[in-house]
């Protein structure tokens, strides 16, 4: 059930009517009708799965209570501990078994196993939970519908934001109460993610697929625009869900984890990463970084260095089990090298002082990202180092084939209206919180040219969503 | 309902009516009804209904080669039965396994036939065939707009098909002419020479397969007929050896089942002032094949 699908739209109309004007005012019923409401969600695309979120849950559920009500501290530690292998063996036999066996082994007899949707997602959501009450940072789910609902909750379920237990789980404890400008901003939030998804995202996968797919019989200039689409696209379509997630959520009285903070606009690495995929560069800061970083406080910038590589490779590896995310993860390491040399990690750099500057500077860490998300979209590293070599030759200045040019077209004109309309928007959440445009009218039109745009310039072929499958 | 949730409501649905009811007359007023990606089979299905095209004796079935190379004219003067040609451009075997299926039920033919040629075997399988056949049949029949969202076909892509594509006129069995003057030919299709096979024919041959023993178990006689294709296509020893497995790989499947292969490739009999491109034939070449094909076919229609 795709969020760009039609029986989502009946489903989610359904769930809504149900939620503010069935069970409005027992928050009990709505939190047992978010439960239903995601395992059915889940179900729609393999119901044998939603036993092993169900498993998950059950587990993590009472050793929440069991680390919270022991007292002993090697006995917590034990409990966290059998929660940790539960969460990262699933992972590990569901997600990387296969990979490990042929890279490691050779064994190319391996075993057919199928991915659960989203497994990545909330698996760190139990994870964050066993962790956050081991460090008392708050305190287990007296209800089990609460905690159940917090690991399935459906807009996030599938591809995060990866929400923390102290953010989501008083908000399912809380009495909710409608609140139609927060509504209304939510449904605002689902057009731009729809504008994203569908216009952007899927009209270039059209040429970056067909590109990626033949890439040595196409010139290099054919190959250098696909990784600016591509760069572009993996933002459109994994931000684009993140609008309609967190819109969902809006429009149910929720106010879920903010996964994107205009990127592009970074000035370097590391604020490219403070602004990308938030809610899984956050979890990991909290509970892998940071603790490795003061492991390896004593040994200075060599430490700092180190923990920053072991942190890019997890999140590298957190995609999926491919060497390319590995290195991809590495490289992104990598690059932070010559800020903690010149110590300048943490400086936020100042936008406005300087705009010629600033519009260097993102220049700059777009086109190393054109190169860094190039591994990132092969199969193999040996297809991204040889896209490498292709882009070194006199074929870079060649004409090439677009087979689709309106919906090239489209795409063009719309990436142009996301950038503009997000660097005037980068101080909101979204591009589409423009109540600073008094007349009613403007604001009007303004929305329909949208739905239109989107209506008339939608791709004829909807691609799953980029980060489904991790 | 709390007064705060019946605003919104309202609300929302005042913004969303005007799109909801420009949407519809353009779809039901101006453009044609969309039903798949495939630029004519929702033309087709339009057709088929405003003909009422009831149970068939014979049924046409195939890409553009069946639609435009088999004259329905011609099949009516020779056969009098009931027969419809229900082949829509740009289909692939994989597909018409999915069509057929429905179909087959629907309509209760004796004979199927199949002009192929090359083309029918490159692609891969189109999802949204399969989207309209697992459908209810009341929304097929009469909600066609949940496809359009289904299936995402964008407006301007409408607009383009409607406008400026070649146009396709059925006559009352499902056929269509292809005329296309000497002067007005596409010299890139002209001289294009698609590569075969592709990672897509193996799918392709194996749907064959199931579409020869399906129609086998419904006690349907298949009748495939490998189409004309020009002869500067298999200019190279390597390439008249590829066309060669192909017409015995089709002719192995569909006589496994006890269907019948006809193979009409005659670089001397379809000459290339016939065609319009490397697999189409004018309107001349096609009377010629048809005639051809039906010379065939009264020795095995009863």
């Amino acid at each position: 059930m795709l969020f760009t699908s039609i029986i989502f739209a009946c489903f989610f109309t359904v769930f809504f009517l149900l939620h503010w004007c069935v069970f409005s005012g027992n928050v009990r019923l709505q939190n047992l009708l978010v439960l239903a409401g995601s395992y059915l969600f889940y179900a729609w695309w393999d119901w044998h799965f939603v036993f092993l979120l169900i498993g998950s849950s059950l587990l993590n559920y009472l050793l929440g209570i069991g680390i919270y009500k022991t007292k002993n501290e090697k006995y917590r530690s034990l409990l966290l501990w059998i929660g940790l292998a539960q969460g990262l063996g699933c992972l590990l036999f569901f997600k990387y078994f296969n990979f490990f066996l042929q890279s490691f082994t050779g064994d190319f007899a391996a075993l057919h196993i199928i991915l659960p949707l989203g497994i990545s997602f909330y698996t760190f959501r139990t994870l964050s939970y066993l962790l956050d009450i081991k460090h008392r940072k708050v305190e287990p789910a007296t209800d089990w519908v609460v905690f159940f609902s917090y690991v399935s909750f459906f807009p996030s379920l599938i591809s995060g934001p990866i929400d923390r237990p102290g953010l989501l789980m008083p908000q399912l404890v809380n009495k909710r109460i409608f609140n139609s400008a927060q509504a209304s901003d939510g449904l605002r939030q689902i057009l731009w993610g729809l504008f994203k998804k569908i216009v952007i995202a899927d009209n270039s996968a059209t040429f970056t697929n067909d590109v990626f797919a033949h890439y040595h019989t196409l010139p290099a200039s054919a190959l250098l625009f696909a990784m600016f689409l591509f760069t572009i696209q993996v933002y459109a379509d994994f931000s684009g869900y993140s609008d309609i997630a967190i819109g969902l959520a809006s429009l149910l009285g929720f106010k879920i984890t903010r996964n994107f903070n205009y990127p592009f606009f970074a000035q370097n690495i590391a604020d490219f990463w403070r602004r990308w995929h938030i809610s899984l560069t956050g979890w990991m800061t909290d509970y892998v970084f940071t603790p490795l970083s003061v492991y390896f406080r004593d040994y200075g910038k060599w430490g700092l260095t180190l923990a920053i590589l072991i942190n890019f490779t997890l999140i590298g590896i957190w995609h999926g089990a491919n060497w390319t995310f590995i290195f991809f993860g590495f490289l992104n390491g990598c690059l932070f090298i010559p800020l903690i040399i010149r110590g300048t990690l943490n400086k936020k750099k100042k936008v406005q002082q300087r705009p010629f500057r600033t519009f260097l500077n993102m220049a700059g860490m777009f086109l190393l990202l054109m190169f860094t998300f190039l591994i990132f979209r092969a199969d193999s590293l040996a297809m991204a180092f040889d896209c490498y070599r292709k882009l070194f030759s006199v074929s870079l200045f060649s004409a090439f084939p677009i087979t689709e040019k309106v919906n090239m077209a489209a795409a063009l004109i719309a990436i142009i209206i996301m950038f503009w309309a997000e660097w005037k928007q980068r101080d909101k959440q979204h591009a589409l919180q423009i109540e600073f445009v008094q007349k009613r009218p403007v604001r009007m039109l303004i929305y329909y040219g949208l739905v239109c745009f989107i209506l008339v310039f939608s791709a004829t072929n909807i691609t799953d969503f980029v980060y489904f499958k991790f | 309902m709390t007064k705060p949730v019946n605003k919104f409501l309202l609300k929302a649905l005042l913004f969303a009516l005007p799109v909801f009811v420009l949407f519809e007359l353009m779809f039901r007023l101006g453009l044609w009804p969309v039903i798949t990606n495939s630029g004519l089979f929702d033309a087709k299905v339009r057709h088929i209904k405003q003909q009422h095209v009831g149970d068939i004796k014979l049924m046409a079935i195939g890409s553009s080669i069946t639609l435009y190379e088999l004259k329905s004219d011609l099949v009516k003067q020779n056969f009098d039965i009931p027969y419809y040609n229900f082949a829509s451009w740009g289909i692939q075997v994989s597909d018409m396994r999915v069509v057929l299926n429905d179909y087959v039920n629907e309509y209760h033919p004796k004979y199927v036939i199949m002009c192929a040629t090359l083309g029918e075997f490159r692609g891969a399988a189109n999802e949204s065939y399969l989207n309209y056949f697992n459908t209810p049949r009341f929304i097929r029949n009469n909600l066609p707009e949940y496809f359009y969202f289904k299936n995402y076909n964008s407006i301007h892509q409408l607009i383009w098909r409607k406008y400026f594509e070649y146009p396709i006129n059925f006559d009352r069995w499902g056929g269509a002419p292809l005329t296309i003057k000497r002067k007005d030919i596409n010299r890139k299709m002209w001289d294009a020479h698609d590569v075969f096979p592709t990672r897509y024919t193996q799918a392709n041959y194996i749907a064959l397969d199931s579409i020869a023993r399906f129609l086998s178990a419904k006690g349907v006689k298949f009748i495939f007929a490998q189409a004309p294709i020009k002869k500067s296509y298999a200019n190279t020893p390597l390439y008249q050896q590829r066309l060669q497995a192909h017409f015995d790989k089709c002719r192995q499947i569909i006589e496994s089942h006890g269907g019948i292969y006809l193979n009409y490739y005659s670089t001397a009999v379809f000459t290339d002032s016939l065609f319009v491109d490397q697999y189409h034939l004018q309107d001349a070449g096609a009377r010629i094949f048809t005639t051809e094909v039906i010379g065939n076919l009264k020795s095995i229609i009863k």
